[in-house]
């Protein structure tokens, strides 16, 4: 008898131990995540000053979408929210979208090696944003799933773990749905 | 919507390869039970051991040094970023996806389009490719490429050959010593045993005879299940079906075919190298790419 109650003991602590252990284990894992976003901006970031001088060689006359560029990278450095980093980015992803459709005017500089092997670093970054976007929202999905259903929520308080925000890009292009008229 | 399916897709064939393995189970608790009833006690525990000890030792020596046994039998060649840094700016993508480390990369010298997966966990992970599959594929193509390698990855696909091997060869070890044994008279236990049931005894004779060939089914069927899988983690990775769509469809297009057809490293190809024709759909360790394109193919009309 005495060895069943110590053995009933035991599973409920070890319950209790590998639910709080799930939940911090998943905040970390979105911490993580939300880092690689960051580390994958601060590339896409380090990456537009190079491809600025390289277009303005080309294309002088195209102060504005150099200026627009230039702006919206300023303002992403500065973000620190998952909100407001994720505004900043869209801006970004917008300003370079401008900037890479100035380029196809210039057929010259489209074939300068230059140019090609940073519209493929570019690509790179952009797809590699991306998927670090997608895998911290996955990984939201599951913490959030997590702290509110049981039995992970009843120890959501003890974790110091709670719900956290998605990273959601304001798309220009999503916004202007094209009106439909009948 | 797509979401749901491939989540849905990947939680079915996880669950196949569960039920699978289980039957392997079973298979050698049957064989271990006809050794029982054909040779007696004696026998069968000197013999169970032996023949699952041999499987375990050559399985597994393979299974923890997967990554650079592949390497010497397929003749690929470990690269470094600057041999190809678009690959790796690829294969970089996929592991921020996946949230797994970056592989060990590998090109195979090979004018057949095809790539493959290999090493013990996430950690010693290696992806090959053939050097053609890098020209004839463009980017989205060769993305869904390197998202399935890196789902078998994932899914420690490795491992759970590894375990499907062992078993099936220490049934075929099994049976082979037992059958031996029963022609140089082998059995004297069976004669303290006054004879048992004779429809047992024969019975025990028709699974031992018979269980090799049903352990090689159910270790093809565990790879075809493991590949359908490893395409379903690959969206669920790129969430673009329609790349490792049309790089399956360039693959079957394609009708050279990897040099080596050891069948020994063949379950571990993207597109299985054996001759889909001349070996029959139950031993094939792929399910047929037809197939695998029209589920992708599904995967696609639910997104958009």
């Amino acid at each position: 008898m005495k060895y069943i109650v110590i053995a009933a003991i035991a599973l409920v602590i070890l319950f209790v131990v590998a639910q709080y252990n799930r939940l911090v284990r998943l905040n970390i894992t979105v911490d993580e995540a939300f880092a690689q976003i960051e580390v994958q901006l601060k590339r896409r970031a380090d990456l537009i000053p190079n491809l600025v001088e390289t277009v303005k060689g080309y294309a002088k006359h195209e102060q504005g979408t150099f200026d627009a560029v230039v702006a919206a990278r300023a303002k992403a450095t500065s973000a620190s929210t998952v909100a407001d980093v994720a505004a900043a980015d869209g801006a970004v992803t917008t300003a370079l979208r401008g900037l890479l459709a100035v380029a196809e005017a210039y057929p010259d500089l489209k074939a300068s090696a230059n140019f090609l092997s940073l519209q493929e670093e570019l690509s790179t970054t952009e797809n590699k944003v991306s998927f670090a976007r997608q895998f911290y929202n996955d990984n939201v999905r599951s913490l959030n799933t997590a702290v509110k259903t049981i039995p992970t929520s009843f120890f959501a308080g003890i974790a110091k773990v709670s719900a956290r925000d998605f990273y959601e890009v304001e798309n220009a292009a999503d916004r202007n749905v094209p009106n439909v008229k009948f | 919507m797509a979401d749901n399916n491939f989540r849905a897709l990947q939680s079915a064939n996880k669950g196949k390869t569960y039920f699978l393995l289980a039957s392997m189970g079973v298979l050698t608790w049957l064989v271990a039970y006809a050794a029982l009833t054909y040779f007696g006690q004696g026998t069968t525990t000197a013999i169970v051991p032996l023949a699952v000890g041999i499987a375990l030792i050559g399985v597994w020596g393979s299974y923890y040094g997967s990554d650079k046994l592949v390497i010497t039998m397929t003749g690929a060649k470990v690269i470094e970023r600057e041999d190809a840094p678009e690959l790796f700016n690829l294969i970089e993508e996929v592991t921020l996806a996946s949230g797994l480390p970056m592989p060990k990369v590998a090109i195979v010298q090979d004018n057949a389009p095809n790539a493959f997966a290999t090493g013990r966990n996430p950690e010693h992970a290696l992806i090959a490719f053939t050097s053609r599959i890098l020209e004839v594929m463009d980017r989205d193509e060769l993305q869904g490429v390197i998202a399935h390698e890196m789902s078998h990855v994932a899914n420690r696909d490795t491992l759970v050959s590894a375990v499907a091997a062992t078993t099936a060869g220490a049934i075929a070890i099994l049976s082979d010593f037992l059958t031996r044994m029963m022609w140089f008279g082998g059995g004297r236990d069976r004669d303290r045993d006054n004879g048992g049931n004779p429809v047992a005894l024969v019975l025990s004779l028709v699974v031992l005879i018979l269980a090799p060939l049903a352990a090689m089914l159910l270790k093809s069927a565990i790879s075809r299940k493991r590949e359908a899988l490893a395409d379903a983690t690959a969206v669920s990775f790129t969430r673009n079906p329609a790349g490792l769509r049309r790089a399956l469809e360039v693959l079957a297009a394609d009708t050279t075919v990897v040099q080596q057809k050891s069948n020994a490293v063949a379950h571990i190809w993207i597109e299985s190298p054996l001759d889909g024709k001349s070996v029959s759909k139950l031993f094939s360790t792929h399910p047929p790419i037809e197939e695998r394109i029209a589920t992708l193919r599904a995967m696609e009309s639910l997104g958009s």
